[in-house]
């Protein structure tokens, strides 16, 4: 057995490693010609001459100005095509927000008379002697949906050192459903003295509890059994799925509803030095609409408003309200302004503007819980994590 | 042949029987059955020109009047104070029952504005829930309710008639639409009673809490109820859970903001739709002096965010009332 003229068989009976028999450096070996390798006359991709031009021209620009030649053009082109597809339309969109949001539409929403509702409270003004003034340490704490989280609004009533006489707490509504101890929410509040509006799961629940106690069922016909009535409404409720309100429903206690169907729909807090002019509402508020004539559905549901014609909705298709609301409110005279204070959407989350404070973080999913410390000239937001009580 | 002798005279005894026996035949409160309840003489129901199996028969010179009770169109004012009395009357009475029932369509989009019927509406709709409308049809069948009125001689007599095809939840028995009415006996104006029933096509794919009405309108249990209590035309009444979202969805944004509609304004001082002009109020009441199959609901997003005018609806469309964002969980 040989390789390149070395009997490798002898080679390695030795001692002498193999490396030590390979002769020079040239360790390319070819198979081809060497004329297989030599480069035809006719054959180019540019023309010789005109190769001969570019490189007597490119020599004399710095190999360093033609790199940032390569990388200004690859830029170039990288601006104009994310300017065509992403920035060009979002830049045209905004600009068409802002038309709207300027253009008042001939017919205004809200000149209707205002939907309203026996057993619903539209608006209310907090007690003013739980506004924070002067130097007295007062501070008003407002938290965000609790969804029956009772040992979260505990931990983070603590860690904000709660103190009945100097704090007053404000729930900006869903206080109950989904979360494990609804009544235990509600008294904790109610022993705390707490102010809480009408969020859309209160809404539903105060709603079903009416329709219960009113047996909207029919009477019983002339020749059937009295209780006909009642098991037809259970039968019913049950197939159509909502007895889950129903039995949240009955987990309150007397004195526990009618302190939920006190609870208003807005409640206006009043004036804090350096904070604003305070509303506290469960989803939102349309701008340029007085207080008492905002639709009730749309202030515990709303989350963007059609710019077209002002009309609110729970959709998320249209502008967020509240950035409507800070662009109108930044229009009024300074007295005028209004900021507002609300919960209701988990999934855009905390989002503090100028007028507007939203603070549902999504407690009962495994989010945090939200408080807003208002102190004159001073506002501070603290939260305390969540246990995951649903998906 | 003497085994078939027995079958013959079981079928000689059968068509004997038959004869003795009274013919069984579909219920029908036609024209003459109603001789003294209503005051005038000629029917001018639309029955002939009807298909054999549809119950309620519209007159022949307007869609939303009973020609068993009527002889023509009233004038505008005239309509206005009828369809008022006809709402309220038509509250008290089945709050008196205790039948849950709400209004829907453009009665919702009048009590939006100003908790009245708009002026211009020729029809009031209502929508019931399932037990309620068994009960109307159990005990309250061809009952006459007498009202005495403000203003009104004598008051006046209204009738509840129940379609015996209410038991037919399907869509396809397109000729029985309405399940009941609730009709006003000097004029013959009337109110559409339809049935909100569970959706059994929606529930055999699995999907809860959908209900429909056999004029294909679809709905969300959770939008409708709970119910919320609430004012119209001066009484309690009933409002779908999620009325906004409910109204948005049928007429479109811009029929809770335009101010102006049919001939009339919406007067912000007042509180009113006021006619334009006065002058128009003969053209409005004989606008449609035709003769429908139907009384016709709005088709989806009908007339750019239309009012509650008649507008035909391809009768094949499903309209279903789910405003987008209705299945998130806030």
């Amino acid at each position: 057995m040989s390789y390149r003229g070395i009997d490798v068989k002898a080679a390695t009976a030795t001692d002498r490693p193999l490396i030590d028999y390979i002769n020079g450096d040239n360790l390319d070996v070819s198979d081809e010609e060497d004329g297989f390798y030599s480069k035809d006359d006719d054959d180019y991709v540019i023309h010789p001459k005109w190769k001969a031009m570019i490189n007597r021209t490119s020599n004399r620009v710095p190999r360093r100005l033609q790199r940032y030649f390569v990388i200004y053009v690859g830029l170039l082109i990288f601006t104009y095509i994310s300017w065509k597809t992403y920035l060009g339309p979002r830049w045209e969109a905004n600009r068409q927000e802002l038309r709207d949001m300027d253009d008042t539409p001939k017919t205004l929403y809200g000149t209707n008379m205002r939907p309203d509702f026996t057993d619903m409270i539209q608006l209310k003004t907090m007690d003013e002697k739980h506004l924070p003034k002067g130097t007295e340490g007062k501070r008003l704490i407002v938290v965000g949906d609790l969804h029956g989280c009772k040992e979260e609004l505990e931990a983070l009533l603590k860690k904000v050192d709660f103190n009945k006489e100097n704090d007053h707490l404000i729930a900006t509504g869903d206080m109950i459903a989904k979360g494990p101890d609804s009544p235990g929410v509600i008294s904790l509040l109610m022993s705390l003295g707490a102010s809480a509006v009408r969020g859309n799961h209160e809404d539903r629940t105060l709603l079903s509890i009416a329709e219960q106690s009113a047996h909207h069922a029919p009477l019983p016909g002339p020749e059937e059994p009295t209780d006909r009535a009642s098991d037809f409404l259970d039968e019913e409720s049950f197939s159509h799925g909502d007895y889950k309100v129903r039995a949240l429903s009955k987990q309150f206690s007397k004195k526990q509803i009618h302190w939920l169907s006190q609870c208003p729909v807005i409640l206006r807090v009043g004036p804090v030095t350096g904070v604003g002019n305070l509303i506290v509402v469960h989803a939102g508020l349309v701008p340029g609409i007085p207080l008492e004539r905002q639709d009730p559905f749309q202030v515990m549901n709303m989350r963007t408003i059609d710019l077209k014609t002002r009309v609110p909705s729970e959709g998320r298709e249209g502008t967020p309200w509240e950035r409507f609301w800070n662009y109108q409110m930044k229009k009024l005279p300074v007295h005028e302004r209004q900021t507002v204070i609300y919960g209701h959407d988990r999934k855009r989350g905390k989002r503090i503007e100028k007028y507007s404070k939203g603070l549902d973080t999504g407690c009962v999913g495994g989010g945090k819980l939200t408080a807003m410390i208002i102190e004159p000239g001073k506002e501070k937001l603290v939260s305390v994590k969540c246990k995951t009580y649903i998906q | 042949m003497v085994f078939l002798q027995p079958v013959v005279i079981a079928l000689a005894l059968f068509s004997f029987l038959s004869e003795a026996l009274p013919a069984l035949q579909p219920r029908d409160a036609d024209f003459a059955s109603l001789r003294g309840l209503t005051t005038v003489s000629r029917d001018r129901s639309g029955k002939k020109g009807d298909p054999v199996d549809k119950y309620f028969h519209e007159s022949t010179f307007h869609p939303h009047y009973d020609g068993r009770f009527a002889q023509r169109v009233v004038s505008y004012d005239t309509r206005r104070t009828h369809l008022t009395h006809l709402m309220q009357t038509y509250l008290k009475t089945m709050h008196g029952i205790r039948a849950e029932t709400w209004i829907m369509h453009g009665s919702l989009l009048g009590w939006w504005w100003n908790r009245k019927i708009m002026p211009w509406d020729s029809d009031v709709d209502v929508q019931i829930s399932e037990q309620s409308m068994t009960f109307l049809a159990d005990f309250y069948n061809m009952t006459v309710h007498h009202y005495d009125l403000p203003g009104v001689k004598g008051g006046r007599n209204y009738l509840l008639e129940v379609n015996p095809h209410y038991k037919n939840g399907s869509t396809d028995d397109r000729l029985n639409v309405i399940d009941a009415r609730w009709i006003d006996t000097e004029t013959g104006l009337f109110i559409d009673i339809t049935t909100l029933r569970r959706n059994e096509t929606a529930e055999a794919l699995g999907l809860k809490g959908h209900m429909m009405c056999k004029d294909k309108h679809h709905y969300l249990h959770k939008d409708i109820f709970p119910l919320r209590d609430s004012v119209f035309e001066s009484m309690p009444v009933k409002i779908p859970f999620a009325y906004s979202q409910l109204l948005e969805e049928e007429y479109g944004p811009r029929a809770l903001t335009r101010t102006e509609f049919e001939h009339h304004h919406f007067d912000t001082k007042k509180m009113e739709w006021v006619l334009m002009d006065t002058n128009e109020k003969n053209l409005i009441i004989d606008e449609r002096p035709f003769r429908g199959a139907k009384p016709h609901r709005l088709g989806p997003g009908g007339s750019g965010g239309g009012g509650t005018s008649i507008n035909l609806r391809d009768p094949d469309t499903e309209v279903m009332h789910v405003p987008g964002s209705a299945l998130e969980i806030s």
